[in-house]
Formats: C-alpha cells, structure tokens, sequence
C-alpha cells in the first residue's frame, strides 16, 4: 500500500507504485485494443518529419491547438475595465461560464459577468425577453454604475439587435432610460478576442461621445492636453498599467488609461470581496473625447477603436506592444511628443539600467534561435526585443494574425541580419508549431500555458510569456512594457536559459565539467 | 439632402426585384445617385441593373477570399444603368447555412467600407418576408428609414404584406423605421385595387401606387432590361416613373403601421367576396365529401 | 438528541429561513417569485430537499451553470482518448475547455491518445452563412491523414451548428461508410439546449446508445468474459480518482473492463454491453446509459460512493452483494485493509477539523456524495446544493446525506451564495474556479471541489488521505489569520485574533 497518513502521496507520486503501474499495464493490455507500442513509435517519429510537416501545413479546415480565443472573452476584458461596470453577454450562459474560468485561472481573481442565458426558445423567438429580465435582474441584485452588452455567436446567429433590444428594455423599465448601456455585436465566428476588444471598447466609447444611442447629443470636442491609453487585450494588464501609470505619472502626463483592469484583477484579501475595484469613471471615458490624442499599445487590438478616434480629431500613434529599449524608446518620445512634456532624466536612467542589463547578459542569448507564439502585437514586440538581443525569431506564429501583420512582421524581419532567416505564420496554430519545432528546431519557444505540450513533444525549453499563464502564479502581476518591463522579460528568458543550461549539464563525470558556478 | 434610406419587401414571386428596378431606375432619370443592396440569396435584384444574369455576391467573394475583411469595396460593386451601383449580398443555396447571417455581415461590410458616401439613395432589396433576424437588418436603427411593401391581390401576398407591416412595429418604436406604402403589382385578381386600398387603410398606411400588368415587363425583363431602359416611351415606364415620383415626394411621410390579425384579414377578404362565407361545418371536408353531404 | 441540540436546530432554521429571505429582498419580484422555488431549509424526514431544480437560469443573475457542450464534450465525451472530439464550431468553446478538466489518462498524447487537445473546425463567417458540413467532412478526411491511430471521430455541437440546420448526422455516417465502419459519433449538444451542462449529459449518453452500441451489432466480446466484469460508470479520473477507485474493485476480485469515461478508450465502451454489474459514481451524467444497458443488455447497475472509509466501506458491501462470497470476502479483505490507514488519517486530521462548517455548491453528484467524507472528519455540511442537479438527486441527498436544517440552495446566483457565506460563516467553501476568490477574498478558507485543487486523486481510500490533508491544509493554513488588517481591526478583535 504506497498511501500513508504521515507522508500523503497524491497524484504526483501516488500512481508510479507498482500497484498501479501493474493495474495500469493490465488495463492497457487487456482492455484497451492498444495498437501497440511499436505502432506508437513508429507514428511518433513520422510526425516529426518533413513528409508529415507537409501534410500538416496543407490542412484547410481542420484547426489543432489554436492560439486565440473568440471575440466576447475581449467585450469581457473591456467592461471590467470601467467603474463599477459589469460585463453582459447575451446568448447562451455557458459562455459565460467559460469566460470566467478563463480569467479565473490566469488572474487567479474573480470574474464577474452574467449572461441573458438563452435557451431553445430564445434561439426561436429571439432573446428579446431575455434582455429586458436580465437587465433588470442584474441592476437590481449588483448595483453596477454601468452594464456593457456584448453577444455570444448564439445571438449573432439569430440576428438579435442590441441596439432594439436594450431600447426596448428601457422602455419595459429594466433600468432607467438615461442609464448606461453601451453595447457591440461580438461574433465569435469573426476575428479572435482581440476583435472582441476592439469592437467593445469602440462600443463603450461610442456610447459616451456619439450621443448615447441616439439618446442625448453627441459630445462636441474641446481639446484639452490629456492623453487617452489604450493597452488592448494584455495578460499582463495589471503590471503593465501599474506601470504605465507609473512613467505617465514621472513624465508628468495627463493621461485618462480606457479600460483599467489593474484594480479590479488584483483586489486584496483583507477579509472584503470587491465585486468592482477601480476602473476608468464614466466621466473620464466621457471626458476622453477632449483628449489631445490616444496612444493605443496594441496596433491589432484596436484596428476600429483607433481611426474612429482620429475620425473625433484626435491624432492617434499605435504601438506593437513595445518590449524592450527601440520599442520602448519610441513610445516614450511619442508621448513626449503629443504631451510636449520633456522626458525626466529618471527614465534615463531606467533606459540605461536595461541597457546594462543587456550588456551584461546578451552573450547568453545572442545567435539562439527562438520560436515565438501569441497574439499578434505581442509576437512583434518580443521579436523586436529578441533581435535587440542578438538572437533570431525564427518562427513567429499568430493563430489570429491578419495579412497586415504578416507584412509588418516582415518588415521588421527584413530591418536587420538577426531577421534574415525569420518567418511568420499568420493564421497557423500550435500543431502547425509542432511541426517547424521537429522540422526546422530552435533553442527556446516563447508562448503561453499551452506551449508546455510543445516543450513536452519536441524538448524545446518553454518560455512562458502571453495569455493565458495558467500554470504559473502571479506573473500578470509583473510589467513587460517600459524599460523596467522590459528588464522583467530579459530575466525571465535568462533564467530559462541558465536552467536549461543547468539541466543539461549536470551529469557527474560526463557533462558536468560545464556545470559552471559562475555564468 | 441626406441619404434616402429604403427598402423593398414582399412576398417572393410578387415581381419585388422588377419594380423596385424599374422604380429605381426612373428615380435616377431623375437624377438621383443610387445604391441598391440586394439581400436575397438568389442574388436576382440588380440583374436588370447589369444586364447580367448574376453578379458576384459579397458572400461569395468573402468566401473565396478567406473573410469578409478580405474584400474591398470595388470587388463587389458593379456600376450599372445610369450609374447605379449594384451589390448583391447573396448566400448559401436553398437548405443550408443562414442567409439571414449573410445579409448582416454584407450590411456590415458596406457600412464599414463606405459605401454609403456620396449617395442620395440607397435600397435594400430584401427575400419575402421577414423571417429571421438577420431578415430584419434592413430595417434596423440607422438602416432603412421607409419600407415599400409590394403586394398583390392574392390572399399570401396579402399575407406577408401584414406580416412585414409586423416586422417593422417591432423595430418602429427603438429604430425609427416606418412604413412609406403599399405598392401593389397587378395580377388581375378579383376587386385588386380595391382590396389592396382596403389592406393599405388597416395598416394605417397608403397604396402609394398601383402598377398594372402589362407584357413589355416580360419583354424587357428576356433582355435584362428595365422597362425604362427597354422602352422608355412605354405606358409602362410612366408607371414607374409615377411610382418613383410618389416615392421620392414621400420622405418623411412613413407611418408606424396597425397590421391586423388574420382573422381580421379573412373577414377583409370575406367583405370582398373574395372568400365565399365559410360555414364552420364544412370546414376540413373534402369536395368527395362535400358532394356526398 | 438533546433538547437544547433541538432547539438549535430550530434556531438554525430559523436563521436560515430569514437568510433566505433576506436575499430574495434584492430581487425585482417576478424574479423574487422564481427563486424562492430554489431555496430552502431541509426538513428531517422529507423525500426530497423541498426546492424545484433543473429549471432554466434566471437572466442576469450570474448563475454559475454552464451548457449542454460543457456536458458532453467537457465531461462525458472529452475523456475518452483514443478517439478525436472536434469542438464544431467557433473556436471559444473548444479553446476555453482545452485540458481544463483533469481527465488524467495514459497515452501518447497527439499519436494514440488526444485528450489534452484542442480540435475545432473554427468557424468563421462563411461557415455560418454557408454551412459547415463541407468543412466537417474535410475535418474528417485531415484528422484521418494527420491522425492515423486515431479510433474515432465525436462531433460535438456548438450553438451556431443547430441554428443553421447543418446536418452532422449525414457527414458522420458518409464518413463512417468511407473509413470501413470507423466509429464516427455527432452529438447534437448545442450550448442553448436544456438549462444546463446537465442535458448534455442525456445528449451524449442518447450518443453513445445510438453511434457507438447500435453500430456494433452483436460482435462478440473483445475479451474472455469472466463472472466478475464490472464497469465504472460515471467516473472522469479527475486527478486519478477512476485509479484510486478501480484498484479497489480489482483488490476484491472483481475484474474492471471499462472506465466511463474518464482514462477511458472506445474499446471500453463497446465491451460495457458484456459486463455482469455496472457500478455507477456519478448518477447525474450517466445514469441514462446505465438504464439503457439494464433494459437491453440486462446488466444491473448500482450506485455507489467512494469518499471517505463510511461511504467506501457501505459501497463495497453494496457492489459485493451482486457477486458471490469469493467477492464479499474480497471486500471484507480489502476494508480490513485499508482501515488501519483510514484510521491513522482520521487520528492526524480529525483534531484539526472536527466541529467546522462545510458550504458546499458543486454540479450534480458531489453535493452529496463528499458529505460522509466531511462527515468522517468530524466536520459538518451547513449548506449544499447543486449547479444542475434533478429533483432524483435532492431526493438522495434528503434521503441519505444532509442533516435536519441543512440551507439548499439550487443553481445559486453570485448575489445568493456570497450573502449565504458571509452570514453563515462557514470554515470552508467547496465549489468551483469561478466561486475560489470571491471567498478567499472574504478570508473563507476555501477549495475547488470540481478539479480538487489540482489536487487528487479523492475517490477510494488512497484519495481520502489526499482530501483529508487538502482540507486541513485549507482551513488550517496560517493565511487566512493575516487576512484581516490588523490596524483596521477594533482593538479587542485584535487581541483574540492574535492570542
């Protein structure tokens, strides 16, 4: 018997006893109609070849492992953003369901939002019921200052029309007339969650400047010198803003962050729940009209948001998730630039702390070959970074990435001899990774929770950076954007890399010779 | 002046596609600029336009290219007579998928693409009735301001005329939307134009026109023609050009409709003598038996 | 029982009852009206828990269910590994249940097994408009290419495949003839049927019935058939639990055939049909099949609860009475066995945890079935209720496990089950990810009771120790001592927090 009160085994350990490896074995032996080892191993190797990688590559409908979600998770990341907003998905509640166990599982935070729950019915007569109860059940039980609709692709399907349905609703009284109900269609048959972003926060910020669905009049501009930030769909929201703030506040910027999450997605145990913490205020998203300009981080994430702004007389920059000192750089001079504040010698400082950082350790990285996988602005950001560092991304991968991207990525592959062996996938997914893993294999993979099956399969070391990080703790925590962000990615690959190099090295009397206490 | 936003809805087979050319292109022999959106999958609502038998639709375009967002605007739009702007939104073949979908994501497209600028009119040309949400986008906010019902004398295009009428209260209060009038299409049924006054004054509204039958619409159409551009001089094309006229002096004058119950409906048509009073008894026996009774 | 014990009874009811009330004061009051039917205080003695269940979710109330593709492809398909389940549809649903559910398995996962994989026909708008039926065949001719081993094909449906009238069944069985007979399964669990995961159970069970035995005719067993095949049913081998429990059926002498469905292949599913007993954990998801195969094949099925020694020893006396003394001596064996574990447990963590209030809120087996366990503790379950269960299940529960005075509550909003802890107070909280922070947050001690934490197995008397330390380990953890601020605290609060 392995199990013992004073030493309790659980799974970790408990089924590699003989008891079980026996059971096991016999189970599969007499049960299963296993095709046999032999069969395994040989499909196992033909997967790793070029015949294989062809077929994987000529695939048109199948999608294995994508790297993205759909479109409502981003109306979910949008509407926590805002002060004492709650998220409401009309369509089916499992949605729901799945949102906040997804963000559950990477904030380690709850989630709120609910869901109109539509069932058969609705899907025959429309949700048009389901929107007047659930407004009103949701006003009445969270109190929220604002209810952001979004839909599930049930509701897409049928065709329902928020901008009816949530008309209608008010005048049923499920909240008040003047109440704030901002709204987008999110199909999730169409784009990715960054999609989703995009068109919620474009939905958010129509209701507040273009006259509240037609309700009251539109805003009329009266240029002020603030600056509006929008940070897209990011995993590290709550560091990178904390952050951002950080450096706006340094530079002595007026600045109003569109959809801050950094409170709500790290509210404190200290014996409270806070359903709603932080958030941008109604006023302030209002307000946001009047700003001298909008800096979106993420170019991809806000490819509606961001020229309907400018189309409101602001100028409008879009960043590719800067990380590291280039991208970092320009995004520090732009807002200096369209804030015309100078830059704090401080930042300088923290410039050139990375700089040393790098100096210090690019040896290490310099020449490796690195597969990056994720969102499309992230993948550009860490392959910026990556060649900044000497070293080559070799694949980059964007289950979500858009022709533009493709022909931004490169170009930015074309600006330097660390691109020239680089390629991009937009479109492919993680078993089109797989392949170039056995096929064209490189150093380290960057990407998220999910890549650990890459690492598992191919051997190639795994660098957990992206969305979503389930398996490690409190990562989202830590900023990746500014110079001080960009020192935390510098380590985070350092420290793999050194363990990778530990690991294989730590034979006695074979490798460890290069078992080096110094590096 | 701002965008006339209208739309064409009746049952199928009422000779919708035609009128709605043939109106259309009158109105731009009055020198209006014209887009017309068709959304039926069938694709048929700018053939006369084009002379063509159909032209790519939005949806197929997308579908060959990957997405919608792989489309630009001139890849869908034909220019046709009198430079009307022609885009078909199509869909799937009869059986599957959702062509209600497909007019939203065609709608979409043309509103984020712009093809809205520089018009004075633009005319959703949409499948019979009112079917499904994606059937109702035309009439939604922001969309079509009027819709034109055509009609006829028989019983089902009577039919959807009220059912249509309900489609658009739904949307009359939030949206805006209203209904501009009946245009009744002659198919020399018993009592037509009275009927059709009938049915236009229970619904509140007006039968902004009544078209007759006459072949040279057959002739015309063989050649893929409007009657306009086929024989301008015809009785026929002054029909239209009457019907355009109406249409273009009727903004602003849309009413939010009263449809009424089909029971109200049969009594309409009971009033006529176009439905024999029925006696109760009779009702589910066949002629054998009604013979032998 | 006392008289004072009585009268706290009385009192707890009491309280119970104008906790229950109180919360319903927050709704507007159609909504009031509707969920009072969902709450209550049971009563000893009643046949059921007094509440209306499987009933659809209120809007915009935050329910915690999920839908009929979280039934069929999250819980009774996904398992099953030999075999490829495409989530059809957009790609949310497939991408968000991605290996989230801890169906242990053994296998070469991506050559011979595929549990932990995402597979999605990601439909993009022409799918929708056009239909996805061409695109479910192509599907179909990949993964036959791409995946050679593979024993199977599931299409499970999302809402958009129902909507627009593609006809799944039509391409499975064009498919199927193709591929010589390939098993090829379509599963019609769109996300808007029923009101919860819980018809997705039904959907899959119908699924297997229809595709997988009724295709099989009358082939003869893959095995020699002994007199003690038994099959487990209703068991996804969350962290290992289907191990933990099997092994104890094989250490009595019985012979486990199949796993349903967790560790679980299609072989094993065609060989059920042949069992003597099928022994069933989670009634909710699968007791539809269990009663099909009683009907046509004649195999009995019996329930049975495999946490904590109680439970465990009553279940192997209850399963041993379907098989000869050989097999009731088996039992005898193991229970003698194990309980020198089951006592040194009990002796470590029962100090620690005797006397603490239990809330649990889980989906339709375990808010009964982890009371004995709690129970065996020295614990006490204050508060239950269940995310989808049917009015069977509060009948068992009323019937077998909860206590006089017991707060139910059915598909529990957000609003109702925070208020309930907060006013009850409880020493922990058992229910699910999206449930975990709110109550850490309020300093309640508190586990997932669906995925254990990551931890597991806690079927069988090996998972028992497990759960036993994961609950100590919860409750007793110095954290939740710090959670308050100790400056904010009223100074005599202070001193007995910190004594």
């Amino acid at each position: 018997m392995p199990q013992n009160a004073n030493q309790v085994l659980d799974h970790f350990e408990l089924f590699r006893g003989p008891e079980y490896q026996d059971m096991l074995a016999r189970k599969k032996a007499e049960f299963e109609n296993h095709v046999g080892d032999d069969k395994v191993a040989e499909v196992r190797e033909w997967a790793k070849t070029e015949e294989y990688k062809d077929l994987n590559f000529a695939r048109e409908a199948l999608t294995i492992n994508p790297a993205k979600a759909c479109q409502p998770l981003g109306a979910v990341f949008v509407a926590v953003g805002f002060e004492q907003t709650i998220p409401f998905v009309h369509g089916s509640q499992g949605c729901v369901a799945y949102y906040r166990s997804h963000f559950s599982r990477h904030f380690k935070e709850p989630t709120s939002c609910v869901s109109s729950s539509m069932t058969e019915d609705a899907a025959v007569f429309g949700g048009l019921n389901n929107m007047i109860d659930g407004l009103a059940n949701t006003y009445s039980m969270y109190k929220p200052k604002m209810i952001a609709v979004s839909t599930t692709c049930m509701a897409e399907v049928i065709g329902d029309d928020l901008n009816a349905f949530i008309k209608t609703a008010k005048e049923k009284g499920s909240v008040p007339a003047e109440y704030d109900v901002p709204f987008a269609h999110t199909p999730a048959f169409v784009g990715s969650h960054v999609t989703g972003y995009d068109n919620a926060m474009k939905g958010v910020l129509e209701h507040f400047w273009d006259g509240k669905a037609g309700t009251v009049d539109k805003l009329v501009r009266v240029p002020n010198g603030k600056i509006n930030f929008l940070g897209g769909f990011d995993g590290y929201t709550v560091g990178n803003l904390r952050e951002i703030k950080r450096i706006f506040d340094l530079m002595k910027v007026e600045y109003t962050i569109l959809g801050d999450t950094s409170d709500v997605w790290d509210t404190p145990t200290d014996g409270e729940f806070r359903m709603y913490d932080g958030g941008t205020t109604l006023e302030d998203a209002a307000n946001a009209v009047h700003a001298r300009a909008t800096i979106s981080m993420q170019e991809y994430c806000t490819e509606k948001t961001l020229p309907w702004i400018a189309g409101h007389g602001q100028e409008t920059v879009a960043f590719n998730h800067p990380v590291g000192v280039e991208g970092t750089d320009r995004f520090i001079m732009e807002v200096a630039r369209l804030a015309g504040v100078e830059i704090p010698d401080e930042l300088a400082r923290e410039r050139g702390r990375l700089v040393d950082a790098i100096a210090d350790s690019n040896a290490h990285i310099h020449g490796k070959k690195f597969a990056i996988y994720g969102d499309p602005d992230l993948c550009y950001g860490l392959a910026q970074f990556l060649m900044e560092l000497g070293a080559e991304p070799t694949h980059v991968l964007a289950t979500n990435g858009n022709k533009a991207w493709e022909k931004k990525m490169q170009a930015l592959f074309d600006s330097s001899p660390f691109g020239t062996n680089c390629k991009v996938y937009p479109g492919k997914d993680l078993w089109h990774m797989r392949s170039l893993l056995f096929t064209d294999p490189v150093d380290f993979l960057i990407g998220n929770t999910y890549g650990k099956y890459l690492e598992r399969d191919t051997g190639t070391p795994l660098i957990r950076i992206g969305f979503p990080i389930f398996d490690r703790h409190h990562k989202h925590r830590y900023p990746v954007w500014g110079y001080q962000g960009g020192l935390n990615v510098l380590v985070t690959i350092l420290d793999r890399i050194f363990e990778h190099i530990d690991a294989t090295t730590n034979v006695p009397s074979k490798t460890d010779y290069s078992y080096d206490i110094i590096r | 002046m701002s965008l006339r936003q209208i739309a064409f809805y009746g049952k199928g087979g009422i000779g919708k596609s035609t009128t709605s050319q043939n109106t259309l292109a009158a109105l731009s022999d009055l020198g209006q600029r014209i887009l017309i959106v068709g959304c039926d999958p069938k694709a048929d609502s700018t053939r006369l336009m084009l002379h063509a038998k159909a032209q790519d639709t939005i949806l197929s375009l997308a579908a060959e290219a990957g997405s919608v967002e792989d489309l630009e605007l001139e890849d869908v739009m034909k220019i046709g007579y009198k430079d009307i702007r022609c885009v078909e939104s199509g869909g799937p073949e009869p059986g599957v998928g959702c062509a209600g979908r497909g007019v939203i994501t065609s709608i979409n497209f043309l509103e984020e693409n712009g093809a809205y600028d520089d018009i004075d009119y633009v005319s959703y040309d949409v499948l019979g009735d009112v079917v499904c949400g994606g059937f109702a986008m035309p009439i939604r906010e922001n969309k079509a301001h009027e819709i034109y019902i055509v009609m006829s004398g028989e019983m089902m295009a009577m039919y959807a005329a009220n059912n249509i009428s309900k489609g658009i209260l739904k949307y009359a209060n939030s949206g805006g939307v209203r209904l501009g009038g009946l245009v009744c299409n002659e198919r020399q049924t018993d009592k037509e134009l009275e009927l059709a006054e009938n049915l236009a004054k229970k619904l509140g509204t007006t039968l902004i026109h009544f078209v007759p039958r006459d072949n040279i619409v057959q002739h015309a159409e063989l050649r893929r023609m409007t009657v306009i551009e086929y024989a301008p001089d015809s009785k026929q094309a002054q029909e239209y050009r009457d019907l355009a006229l109406k249409i273009h002096n009727n903004a602003g004058k849309g009413i939010i409709p009263t449809p009424i119950t089909m029971d109200e409906l049969e009594d309409m048509l009971m009033e006529h003598g176009i439905l024999a009073t029925v006696d109760e008894s009779q009702v589910g026996k066949s002629a054998a038996e009604l013979a032998v009774g | 029982m006392s008289v004072s014990a009585q009268t706290d009874i009385a009192a707890v009811k009491e309280r119970n009852r104008a906790l229950i009330q109180e919360v319903l004061e927050v709704y507007p009051e159609k909504t009031a009206k509707r969920r009072a039917k969902h709450l209550n205080v049971h009563e000893e003695g009643k046949s059921d828990c007094g509440v209306k269940s499987n009933i659809k979710s209120i809007p915009g109330v935050m329910t915690i269910r999920g839908c009929a593709y979280a039934g069929s492809k999250g819980v009774v398909w996904g398992p099953i590994k030999d075999m490829i389940h495409i989530s059809h549809g957009p790609v949310g649903c497939g991408q968000y249940s991605w290996a989230a559910r801890r169906n242990y398995y053994i296998g070469t996962t991506g050559i011979d097994t595929f549990v932990t994989m995402q597979f999605t026909s990601d439909f993009q708008e022409k799918d929708i408009v056009f239909g996805g039926d061409k695109k479910l065949a192509k599907i179909m001719d990949e993964i036959e290419q791409l995946f050679p081993l593979n024993k199977g094909i599931t299409v499970q449906s999302e809402c958009p495949i129902g909507l627009i009238g593609d006809d799944i069944e039509a391409v499975s069985k064009a498919k199927s003839k193709e591929y010589g007979g390939k098993t090829i399964v379509p599963v019609r669990c769109e996300g808007f049927r029923g009101v919860s995961q819980s018809l997705g159970h039904h959907i899959a069970n119908d699924a297997v019935r229809d595709w997988v035995f009724d295709k099989m005719g009358d082939k003869p067993a893959a095995f020699e058939q002994t007199p003690y095949d038994v099959a487990i049913i209703g068991d996804y081998n969350i962290g290992g639990d289907a191990w933990s429990s099997r092994i104890l059926l094989e250490e009595m002498g019985l012979r486990v055939v199949a796993q349903w469905s967790g560790d679980g292949s299609i072989a094993e599913l065609e060989a059920t049909p042949k069992a003597k007993l099928n022994v069933l954990h989670c009634y909710r998801s699968m007791n539809y099949i269990s009663r099909h195969m009683e009907e046509k094949y004649g195999i009995p099925w019996v329930e049975y609860n495999f946490f904590g020694p109680s439970k465990i020893e009553e279940s192997l006396r209850k399963i041993a009475s379907f098989f000869d003394d050989k097999i009731k001596e088996g039992a005898e064996a193991v229970i003698a066995k194990y309980k020198p574990l089951m006592e040194a447990v009990i002796a470590k963590y029962k100090p620690r945890l005797e006397g603490k209030k239990v809330m649990l809120y889980v989906g339709g087996l375990r808010p009964r079935h982890v009371i004995g366990a709690y129970e065996d503790l020295g614990m006490e379950v204050v508060g239950t209720g269940y995310e989808f269960g049917h009015n069977d299940d509060y009948q068992r529960t009323a019937q077998h496990d909860v206590k006089d005075g017991t707060l139910i509550y059915d598909d529990v909003t957000g609003y109702e089950f925070e208020k309930f802890v907060e006013k009850i107070q409880p020493d922990l909280v058992g229910s699910g990810i999206k449930e975990k922070y709110v109550f850490q947050k309020m300093g309640v001690p508190f586990r997932q009771m669906h995925s254990w934490d990551y931890s597991g197995p806690y079927h069988g008397y090996d998972g028992f120790a497990i759960f036993a330390r994961d609950m100590d380990m919860a409750i007793n953890a110095p954290v939740w001592k710090m959670a308050p601020t100790p400056w904010k605290q009223e100074p005599e609060e202070y001193a007995i927090a910190a004594e």
